[in-house]
């Protein structure tokens, strides 16, 4: 047990470090391990402490141990803190967007854990554990002050007339991954930088459908030049964290399967489905 | 037949704000909403039979405008106008016990009425309770319309605010029975009210027959 939350504090180290020099599958890996929320902190601490022996690996331990319970009692500290301070309107609003998230995640997970036990079936027949499914449930952001966060800038983007004009023109059984925006999935674990990217990226995309003006065109080739390409390295490397599984293709064609009759386009993995089914209980 | 209630609690309004108002109802987006919510709150503090019944002409504006904008504006107006007059409460009730008594009345209304997923607005139930325990103190309970409030925002929303938050109710209840038992002076009406508000909570927010019998029946001879 210990020995294995050494390796994975390793993995961030080295994540640190090789960033721009391992492969692809690695630092999606590894960027998995820094991400939780706490990790600020957590990474200055590792920049000072990082030659020394086994008593910072404890410490590191306790921390790293953390993180699924750690977040719980900070996010609810400072939502409702806020929330006292805010006045009684934005409080209620709060309360309602709280309440729609929980609803989601719930939603998510039955889901998710529908997609699961099909998954299952098909890796017992070939002999395999269920190491993957676990992972899935790991990989389920509960932080609750996180996702509020993130439905704010969600709804920052879908309350856009590009948005309505979008979610009018093109309806949902026409949309390609890739090609049409996609609502970032706000139940997976991503690092801030990561996900602020998807946000960023999803609104440029969503101003290819603004209300036509004389210099709309302008402004959205503006908005893509400005991103630059490390912004979009980043965006790209951080979403397979599925594929660098063995079971990638099998998983993949049960979830297209059983979550949406969609067709999907060999890679954009079943996070991109689930995430379709779930967003559009929110919209 | 809700329709027309609203009608009649809109008639008391002079043409310009009846037709403000029901074009609000039905059409939320082509009208001014603040202007509507401070409107309501206005002839909520002045009318206490539209305190009673302003909180379903709140829910039906606010449906309207979330299905027809997904907007909020009115919500968060008359909330925001509510927090503002509940900090000034008791200079209100020094002013003016009817004011403070319709403010009570509405504030209950609409914790009544408004829901948010169907569960009552977390926002309110401490300034509720507030307001309620500002109305069991003693000085209060020595004023029979203030008991009198008290009692029927106990009967209409007792239950459910025990449910969001319970040991405020027996912190109020408290307050109660102590009043009833040690306060000298009360009026013999005020005494069986909160007699009657005891026993209806005791009794699981329901009265028995007898107890119903024994509050209700003297009336009716």
């Amino acid at each position: 047990m210990s020995e294995w939350t050494r390796d994975r504090r390793r993995d961030a180290h080295r994540s640190q470090h090789d960033e721009r020099r391992s492969g692809p599958s690695q630092w999606s890996h590894c960027r998995k391990r820094g991400i939780d929320g706490s990790l600020r902190a957590n990474r200055e601490a590792e920049g000072c402490d990082r030659e020394n022996g086994r008593h910072t690996d404890n410490s590191y331990r306790h921390s790293d141990n953390r993180h699924s319970s750690f977040t719980t009692p900070e996010s609810a500290g400072p939502v409702s803190r806020c929330g006292r301070q805010a006045d009684w309107g934005s409080q209620v609003e709060d309360d309602e967007m709280r309440r729609g998230v929980h609803r989601d995640m719930q939603r998510y997970r039955r889901r998710i854990l529908g997609a699961e036990v099909t998954q299952r079936e098909r890796k017992t027949s070939s002999g395999s554990s269920g190491s993957c499914d676990s992972r899935e449930g790991e990989n389920i952001e509960t932080d609750e002050a996180v996702l509020l966060r993130r439905q704010k800038q969600i709804n920052y983007g879908k309350n856009t007339l590009a948005y309505d004009r979008y979610i009018k023109e093109v309806p949902k059984h026409m949309r390609q991954p890739g090609v049409h925006p996609k609502t970032p999935n706000k139940f997976r674990k991503y690092s801030r930088r990561s996900w602020d990217q998807q946000i960023k990226l999803w609104k440029v995309k969503l101003h290819a459908w603004d209300p036509p003006t004389e210099d709309g065109r302008d402004n959205l080739l503006d908005n893509i030049e400005e991103l630059g390409l490390d912004d979009v390295m980043d965006i790209e490397l951080d979403f397979p964290t599925l594929s660098d599984s063995q079971n990638a293709p099998a998983a993949l064609s049960t979830h297209s399967l059983s979550l949406e009759g969609e067709d999907c386009l060999g890679t954009p993995v079943k996070i991109q489905k689930t995430e379709t089914t779930a967003e559009s209980d929110t919209v | 037949m809700e329709n027309s209630t609203e009608d009649y609690r809109i008639q008391s309004f002079d043409l310009d704000t009846q037709v403000l108002l029901k074009t609000a109802l039905k059409d939320p987006s082509a009208v001014n909403l603040e202007k509507v919510s401070n409107i309501i709150v206005d002839q909520s503090l002045k009318d206490q039979v539209f305190s009673k019944e302003a909180g379903r002409i709140c829910y039906t504006i606010v449906q309207a405008e979330a299905k027809q904008s997904n907007g909020n504006v009115f919500r968060r107006n008359l909330l925001n106008r509510l927090q503002q007059e509940f900090k000034s409460r008791e200079e209100t009730r020094a002013r003016s016990l009817q004011e403070w008594v319709c403010y009570v009345t509405f504030i209950c209304n609409i914790f009544d009425y408004l829901k948010v997923n169907n569960m009552p607005m977390v926002a309110l139930v401490h300034p509720v309770y507030d307001c309620l325990m500002r109305l069991a103190q003693p000085d209060a309970l020595m004023n029979e319309e203030e008991v009198d409030c008290l009692v029927l925002q106990l009967h209409r929303i007792g239950e459910q605010l025990e449910k969001v938050n319970g040991p405020r109710m027996d912190e109020l209840f408290f307050l109660l029975r102590d009043g009833f038992l040690l306060q000298e002076g009360l009026t013999s009406m005020a005494r069986l009210l909160l007699l009657e508000i005891l026993e209806f909570r005791a009794g699981g927010w329901m009265l028995s027959s007898t107890a119903h019998k024994y509050y209700y029946s003297e009336i009716a001879d």
